[in-house]
């Protein structure tokens, strides 16, 4: 074919685009997500029967704060991970202010625990089991997230990967911070990331088999 | 490319037909002029910036975008034949050969930079990396020590490389 007549016919089909096309199906991929984290979370895990009486604390809410803005941070990288050229800079700066805010509650969480409890306060009751937790609450978010990053145009296919890692991972440890019971800052800061960044590690594995286009 | 996502056919057309012009000069100069899968590479692309146009962030400067996806296209290519394509040495006077608008332009943004060095800097750079003077000839023609042309060239570069640097960032 000419190239020539590529053109016409590409001109021909020139219907528009609305703007924020790609971006809306992110944000239905991390919708889904939730759901099938949601799913898997409250369909495995025992119901908690303490839940109305916890859901009024401030601990309970600092969890999905956290893993929420963590996750707000990585829409971002992925959105301009699926844009050829595209910065990452203010997603960039948004991860590493939602690391510094937690890093500082769990300063803060420890400085006023007695040093007999600190231990007690950074392992919980749940340590090893919680970033496990959390990859398998990622998994729905990550093939959604990684099927709606694929429709875009990554480009670097590991650094989308992982990317898209982080925010299942977000997405996923969001709905089981609604379930877990640890309550600490510190808790939070070490295991909640470390799962996070598990699932990132993992995206940026996947990234390249996964996202070619 | 606006008016191209707004749907304005006539627009759209005339950016294709350009894009085409400059992806024909960027695939020619890696792949060598002339080359059997050229245009494909070149239809690739145009039909990929057309599929994945809605990835585009008016915000952000168009060329980059397509220049991203050009090398992604590029690349592709490559991994595909199992190895980079060696170009036969009889063919590669058409590699420096090429002449197209986007070299013409690379040559008059190079020329911008040189004439912001001092004279004396700018010419010798001219004479060994343009001319292609050996440090020796550029020293004769100079009437500088060898060493002393050294330095002057790597200095010049440097500040090359800052200011294309400021202007970027």
């Amino acid at each position: 074919m000419q190239t020539g007549e590529l053109i016409a016919i590409l001109a021909g089909a020139a219907e528009p685009v609305p703007p924020g096309r790609a971006r809306r199906r992110l944000l239905l991929a991390c919708l889904a997500g939730l759901v099938g984290a949601a799913l898997l979370v409250f369909g495995i895990l025992p119901f908690r029967h303490d839940f109305p009486r916890i859901m009024l604390t401030a601990p309970f809410w600092m969890k999905p704060a956290y893993t929420a803005w963590f996750a707000v941070a990585a829409f971002m990288l992925v959105d301009s991970a699926g844009r050829p050229g595209a910065k990452a800079t203010t997603g960039r700066m948004v991860l590493i202010a939602a690391l510094v805010a937690i890093a500082c509650l769990a300063a803060i969480n420890l400085a006023l625990t007695s040093s007999d409890q600190r231990v007690t306060a950074l392992m919980g009751r749940s340590a090893g089991f919680c970033p496990i937790a959390i990859v398998i609450s990622a998994i729905p978010a990550m093939i959604a997230v990684m099927v709606a990053l694929r429709g875009m145009a990554p480009t670097r296919l590991a650094r989308a990967g992982l990317a898209a890692g982080l925010l299942a991972g977000g997405v996923g440890a969001t709905v089981y911070a609604v379930w877990c019971r640890e309550s600490t800052a510190a808790f939070v800061a070490v295991w909640y990331t470390l799962g996070i960044v598990a699932c990132g590690g993992i995206g940026a594995l996947l990234g390249p088999l996964v996202l070619r286009w | 490319m606006l008016r191209g996502l707004a749907g304005d056919a006539g627009a759209y057309s005339q950016l294709l037909t350009l894009m085409s012009r400059y992806l024909r000069g960027y695939f020619g100069r890696r792949l060598g002029a002339g080359a059997a899968e050229l245009e494909d590479l070149v239809q690739d692309t145009l039909l990929t910036i057309h599929l994945k146009r809605e990835t585009y962030d008016p915000a952000q400067p168009f060329t980059p975008w397509a220049y991203m996806l050009a090398r992604y296209k590029l690349l592709d290519h490559y991994r595909r034949e199992g190895a980079r394509t060696m170009v036969p040495l009889e063919d590669a006077g058409a590699l420096f050969a090429t002449e197209n608008a986007e070299e013409g332009a690379v040559r008059r943004d190079l020329g911008k930079l040189l004439s912001a060095l001092p004279a004396r800097q700018s010419q010798l750079l001219r004479d060994v990396k343009i001319t292609g003077l050996s440090m020796e000839e550029a020293a004769a023609k100079s009437g500088m020590s060898v060493s002393a042309v050294k330095v002057s060239v790597h200095r010049g570069l440097k500040t090359m490389a800052k200011r294309v640097r400021d202007a970027d960032g």
